[in-house]
């Protein structure tokens, strides 16, 4: 059996499985790389690697268990069978494939009901929802292909249920999905920590600050959880209102004052933002999230420690990412020493050279001033 | 460089960001792994277990001096003495710094050395021993 055509790295795969005779008479899009049934052995998904995107027209006959290590950073665009219901969806791909789709990944099918259905039973985002007008495999193709050309052009389709203008988040991009799927991997042991054994009934607050479009929303489940997101970004702000309907999304002003109460949240935390802001900002930041922070909450950042261009790339400006021992100084100082370190650890992105990145969570001392 | 420039860093302050970022994480689990293992013990902190034990180095010091002096034979018709020097110069548990009855045992001799100073002091000798420098350290150190 030959390879597959070509390294796809930077272009899309179209798994087309048992369709494949289908989609190549109505046309395959130009650029794809487009793999039949026979070429998903294990040995050979290697020409998926650092693809734009995989689109899976055949799921039911897709071996997703062989997608592992750099293969999942590829986002994915998943087709459901047509005429099946979100139960029979659910039992068939369940948990091992649903429930490990990140923010990067999409479905697509024309039944909108089984869309909403999923979304609520895998915590969704709007943007992770494609709705396709046929029902016929070749046609599906052909839409996802004109999706994928209109958001490699920079038009932004609005996003499912948001309005006009409402721009998305960008999802076909491997570099994005990956180092997102190592924050995340870094991130949500701390946010279990954070949540602990607290009872079901006692409500969990969380704040993200520098929310962007909320992609780390959907690491906490809104019936156990109240997720709000801050941004300096209105567009970022009404994005991610669009991708999460039931989260509440805020605007942080220029003067960095957080819009909430003292001591309103049991976690406050912020990837990437810091690294954005000036030391002067950066006080400031640390001194409203301490203040949201209920004592005994815990404080946790996500920020490059290191200035390299790959980090710079991911919004970090080298003149403000500090050493971490300043970084820390720093902290203490804006929280008037009143906070205990409770975690620290170095992150390394795929694909890099150096450490730049690190998690460090902090309790929060003190009395609570109100029960 | 221009004063209008922003300073970006070069790949050297790259790679001392980086160290320190690990030298960092790991100072953190050490003192992590430290600390769960020392309280299991005691709750004693760190400069209060140097201080006991340097009390206790003291003690074995100012024992062994009195037991080699002249007064040795006199001091040693005390029982008081005697048991003294049974715990602190020919005990093998004075030996051991892992023993988990460490910081209890180091309490003890700071106690002990405490009692001995103020006898010593206290007695008809009490004149001749503080006209030494370092008994006269001791007893400021501890009294």
């Amino acid at each position: 059996m030959p390879a597959p055509p070509t390294n796809a790295a930077g272009r899309p795969i179209l798994y087309a499985g048992r369709f494949a005779p289908e989609v190549e008479k109505t046309g395959v899009p130009e650029g794809w790389t487009v793999l039949d049934d026979r070429e998903v052995l294990p040995a050979r998904l290697a020409a998926v690697e650092r693809a734009s995107d995989l689109v899976v027209l055949d799921p039911l006959s897709f071996p997703f268990e062989n997608l592992t290590g750099a293969l999942r950073d590829v986002p994915l665009i998943l087709v459901l069978p047509e005429g099946l219901d979100a139960d029979f969806l659910a039992a068939v791909f369940g948990g091992p494939v649903f429930g490990r789709l990140d923010f990067f990944d999409r479905l697509a099918t024309s039944d909108a009901a089984v869309l909403e259905d999923l979304r609520r039973r895998y915590r969704l985002a709007g943007g992770q929802l494609v709705r396709l007008g046929g029902t016929e495999p070749g046609e599906a193709a052909g839409e996802i292909a004109a999706l994928l050309r209109a958001e490699a052009g920079g038009v932004d389709p609005a996003a499912d249920g948001a309005g006009p203008g409402v721009r998305r988040a960008r999802r076909g991009d491997y570099d994005a999905k990956a180092a997102h799927r190592a924050q995340r991997a870094a991130l949500e042991p701390q946010f279990a920590a954070a949540h602990g054994g607290r009872a079901e009934d006692v409500p969990f607050r969380v704040l993200e600050v520098g929310a962007g479009e909320g992609r780390r929303a959907g690491s906490f489940d809104p019936a156990r959880a109240e997720y709000h997101g801050l941004d300096e970004d209105e567009g970022a702000v009404l994005a991610a209102r669009a991708e999460w309907p039931e989260a509440a999304f805020g605007h942080l002003g220029a003067d960095l004052l957080f819009p909430h109460k003292d001591e309103t949240f049991d976690l406050v935390y912020a990837a990437g933002l810091l690294g954005r802001h000036p030391d002067p900002e950066k006080r400031r930041l640390f001194s409203e999230m301490w203040r949201v922070a209920r004592p005994g909450g815990r404080l946790l950042f996500l920020e490059d420690f290191v200035a390299t261009a790959e980090g710079a790339k991911s919004g970090s400006r080298p003149e403000h990412v500090l050493p971490v021992l300043s970084f820390v100084e720093l902290l203490l100082v804006a929280t008037d020493w009143q906070v205990v370190m409770e975690h620290v650890e170095s992150l390394r992105y795929p694909d890099e050279v150096m450490t730049r990145g690190g998690v460090i969570a902090a309790s929060r001392l003190g009395v609570p001033r109100r029960w | 460089m221009p004063e209008d420039d922003f300073y970006v860093p070069t790949d050297l302050d790259a790679l001392r960001m980086e160290n320190e970022l690990l030298a960092f994480e790991v100072r953190f689990l050490r003192s992590r792994l430290g600390w769960t293992g020392r309280s299991a013990v005691s709750s004693a902190s760190l400069s209060r277990l140097a201080h006991l034990e340097e009390a206790e180095r003291d003690l074995v010091l100012l024992i062994g001096r009195l037991a080699r002096s002249p007064l040795g034979p006199v001091l040693r018709a005390s029982g008081n003495f005697r048991t003294l020097e049974g715990r602190y110069l020919h005990s093998p548990e004075s030996q051991d710094p892992t023993s988990p009855n460490r910081v209890a045992y180091l309490e003890g001799a700071e106690k002990d050395l405490v009692l001995l100073l103020r006898r010593l002091g206290r007695g008809p000798l009490g004149r001749v021993f503080r006209s030494r420098g370092n008994f006269r350290t001791l007893e400021q150190r501890y009294l």
